[in-house]
C-alpha cells in the first residue's frame, strides 16, 4: 500500500498554558478532499500551520507520502509538493498579477538565482504564467498591480499561485472567507474542478461548502479529533451538533 | 521611452566638462559618486524593504583600503582599487548576517555595525591614522596614465557609475530582483512559493555592500583623502535620505536625490550657515507629502494622479 499523503501522528502545539492542538492523529490517502471544520479556537488553523511549516509543532510527527518533513522549513515542503493558501489574503500587492505568477513560477526553479537576465526571458516558464493566468481568468488584468484587484480577485489569484508549483498536496485555509455568497459559489466551482490526482486539505466555516467538497471531513473541538467521517456521518453526529449549535 | 531618455541623459553627462567649469565637474563627480552610495543603500531599502544605517562602513572601508594601500605600500591603482573594493565587500558578508532581523531591529543593528566601524576608524590611530586619517592619496593611475586633471576624472566615474546603474536594473529585472521585491511586499507568500528568504537578502545586502564599496574608491581618489568622517553615521543616513528624497525603489531616484541634496547644500552654503536645518525640512516635506520622493510625484502626475501616492 503507498504511503498517505499526509500522516499526522500524535501532533500537539502548545502556546504557553494553552493546548492548541493536543494530539491529533490523521491519515490523508493521495487524491482524498479532505476538510476539517470545527467551532472558533478549535486549533484549525494551528493544525494546518504545523502540517504546512510555518510553526514548529511541540511534538508528533508530520509525514508526507511517508517522509517525515517535521523539522523541515516551510520552503522545502514547497519543494517536495506541498501548496498552501492564507487565511488572510497573502499575496504581493506591489507587484503585477503577471509578477506574482512568475515568481510563483520561478519558486521551485534553480533559475529564481539567475542575476544575468530578464525575469521575462524565460519562454518555458512564460507559458506556464500564461496557463495560470488562463486558469483564474484574469488574462486580461495581468499588468494590473495586485492592490488594484477586487477580494474576489484576490482570492482566486492566490489559488492560482499556490498551485503554480504543482503541488501533489493542497492546503487551502478558508478559502472562502470574506467572499460574498455569490463569490463563495463561484470559488467553490474553482475549487471543485480541481484535477483530482491534488490532494487537498481545506479549512473551511461555511458549512455546506464544506460538505459539499469534501470526500471525508474531520471535525476538531478543543485541540482533539471528535470525529472523522464522511459527510453524511458527519451531519447526523450528536456530538458535532452538540459542539456546533449548543445543547438543545 | 525609456532608451530615450537614457540616451538623453548619458548625452548630458557626457557633455557637461565642454560647458561646465571645474567646480560644477567635481561637484558633478561628487553626485555620481553619492548617487551610487544612495542606490546601493536603495538597492536593499527600495527592493527588499530594508534600512541599512551602515553603508558608510562599506564605503569607507573600501576608501581606507585603497587609500593605504596606495599611499604607504605604493601599490598600483590596478591593484589597489579593486582590493578597496573586495575588502569592504568581504564586511558586508559579515554585516549581512543582519538580514536575519527586520524592522526597527535591522536599523539598530546596522547602527550598531555603523558605529563599530568609524569607532575602529577614528580610534586605531596607529593603522588607520586615527582623526587625520589618511592624506596625499595619488591620483589614479591605469597603465601608466595617471588621471591627473578633473575633466578626465569626471569621465573615468561617469563610466564606472554608468556601469553600476546598468548592472543595478539587470539585477532587479532578473528572477533574482524578482524574488526580493517579492519579499519585501509578503514575505510569508514568497516563502510559501518555496523561496529561502535569508538566503535572498543576505546575496541582496552582500551586493549592496559591493556597489557601496565601489562607490567608497571612487571618493577617495576624488577626495584624495580620507578620515573618519566617511564612516560616520551621517553619511549612512544621508545615502538613504538621498535614495528617499529622489523616490526610493526606482532606478533613478537615488541619483536625483543625490543632485538635489548636494546641490541644495553647495548652493546654501554660500549664504547661510544653518543650510542642514534646510535640508531638514525638505526631509520632512518629502516624507509627508511625497513619501516616495520626486520620482513618486512625476509617476503621480504621469498617471493622472489615481490618489494612490500618499
Amino acid at each position: 500500500m503507498s504511503p498517505a499523503a499526509i500522516q499526522v501522528e500524535n501532533l500537539a502545539k502548545s502556546f504557553g498554558g494553552l493546548h492548541a492542538v493536543a494530539g491529533v492523529s490523521l491519515s490523508i490517502p493521495a487524491g482524498e478532499r479532505r476538510v476539517v471544520i470545527g467551532p472558533n479556537g478549535a486549533g484549525k488553523t494551528t493544525l494546518f500551520n504545523c502540517i504546512a511549516g510555518t510553526l514548529q509543532p511541540t511534538s508528533g510527527r508530520v509525514l508526507l507520502f511517508g517522509q517525515d518533513i517535521s523539522t523541515l522549513p516551510e520552503n522545502r515542503r514547497t519543494a517536495l509538493g506541498m501548496g498552501r493558501t492564507f487565511q488572510i489574503s497573502n499575496i504581493c500587492t506591489d507587484l503585477t498579477v503577471h509578477e506574482n505568477l512568475l515568481l510563483a513560477a520561478l519558486g521551485n526553479d534553480r533559475r529564481k538565482w539567475l542575476m544575468h537576465r530578464s525575469a521575462h526571458s524565460f519562454p518555458d516558464i512564460q507559458e506556464r504564467v500564461a496557463r495560470g493566468l488562463q486558469r483564474i481568468g484574469l488574462a486580461a488584468r495581468a499588468g494590473e498591480l495586485v492592490k488594484f484587484l477586487s477580494y474576489g480577485e484576490r482570492r482566486q489569484l492566490e489559488l492560482a499561485l499556490a498551485l503554480s508549483s504543482d503541488p501533489k498536496v493542497l492546503l487551502l485555509d478558508e478559502p472562502c472567507a470574506g467572499l460574498s455568497p455569490s463569490e463563495r459559489q463561484s470559488f467553490s466551482r474553482h475549487i471543485g474542478i480541481l484535477p483530482r490526482d491534488i490532494t487537498l486539505i481545506m479549512i473551511e466555516h461555511d458549512i455546506d461548502i464544506a460538505l459539499g467538497l469534501a470526500d471525508r471531513v474531520t471535525v476538531l473541538h478543543h485541540g482533539r479529533v471528535i470525529l472523522d467521517g464522511t459527510p453524511d456521518q458527519v451531519q447526523k453526529d450528536e456530538q458535532v451538533r452538540e459542539v456546533y449549535f449548543g445543547r438543545v | 521611452m525609456r532608451l530615450a531618455v537614457t540616451i538623453a541623459i548619458l548625452a548630458v553627462a557626457a557633455v557637461v566638462p565642454l560647458f561646465a567649469g571645474e567646480f560644477w565637474i567635481t561637484l558633478t563627480t561628487q553626485i555620481l559618486i553619492f548617487g551610487l552610495l544612495a542606490l546601493s543603500a536603495d538597492l536593499i531599502l527600495g527592493n527588499a524593504g530594508l534600512f541599512s544605517l551602515c553603508h558608510a562602513s562599506f564605503f569607507a572601508v573600501a576608501a581606507y583600503t585603497t587609500a593605504i594601500l596606495q599611499v604607504r605600500h605604493g601599490i598600483p591603482t590596478i591593484l589597489a582599487a579593486p582590493a578597496g573594493v573586495l575588502a569592504g565587500s568581504l564586511l558586508a558578508m559579515i554585516f549581512a548576517f543582519a538580514v536575519r532581523t527586520r524592522g526597527v531591529y535591522f536599523i539598530l543593528i546596522t547602527l550598531a555595525f555603523g558605529y563599530i566601524v568609524w569607532g575602529v576608524a577614528y580610534r586605531w590611530a596607529s593603522f588607520t591614522g586615527g582623526d587625520n586619517g589618511v592624506t596625499n592619496v595619488p591620483h589614479p593611475a591605469i597603465a601608466g596614465w595617471s588621471i591627473t586633471s578633473s575633466t578626465q576624472y569626471y569621465y573615468l566615474v561617469l563610466l564606472v557609475v554608468a556601469l553600476c546603474v546598468w548592472g543595478y536594473h539587470t539585477l532587479i529585472s532578473s528572477p533574482f530582483g524578482l524574488t526580493i521585491r517579492g519579499i519585501k511586499s509578503s514575505e510569508p507568500r514568497v516563502r510559501s512559493l518555496g523561496i529561502d528568504v535569508s538566503r535572498h537578502l543576505y546575496v541582496a545586502f552582500v551586493l549592496s555592500g559591493v556597489l557601496a564599496s565601489i562607490a567608497g574608491v571612487l571618493y577617495v581618489y576624488y577626495n584624495r583623502f580620507i578620515n573618519p568622517a566617511a564612516a560616520s553615521f551621517p553619511i549612512s543616513v544621508e545615502a538613504v535620505l538621498m535614495a528617499i528624497v529622489g523616490g526610493s525603489g526606482s532606478l533613478l531616484g537615488p541619483l536625483i536625490g543625490a543632485g538635489i541634496i548636494l546641490g541644495l547644500r553647495n548652493w546654501l552654503a554660500g549664504y547661510v550657515h544653518f543650510y542642514n536645518g534646510i535640508l531638514g525640512i525638505v526631509f520632512i516635506a518629502t516624507v509627508l507629502w511625497a513619501p516616495k520622493g520626486l520620482m513618486g510625484l512625476i509617476a503621480r502626475w504621469r498617471s493622472g494622479d489615481r490618489g494612490e501616492g500618499a
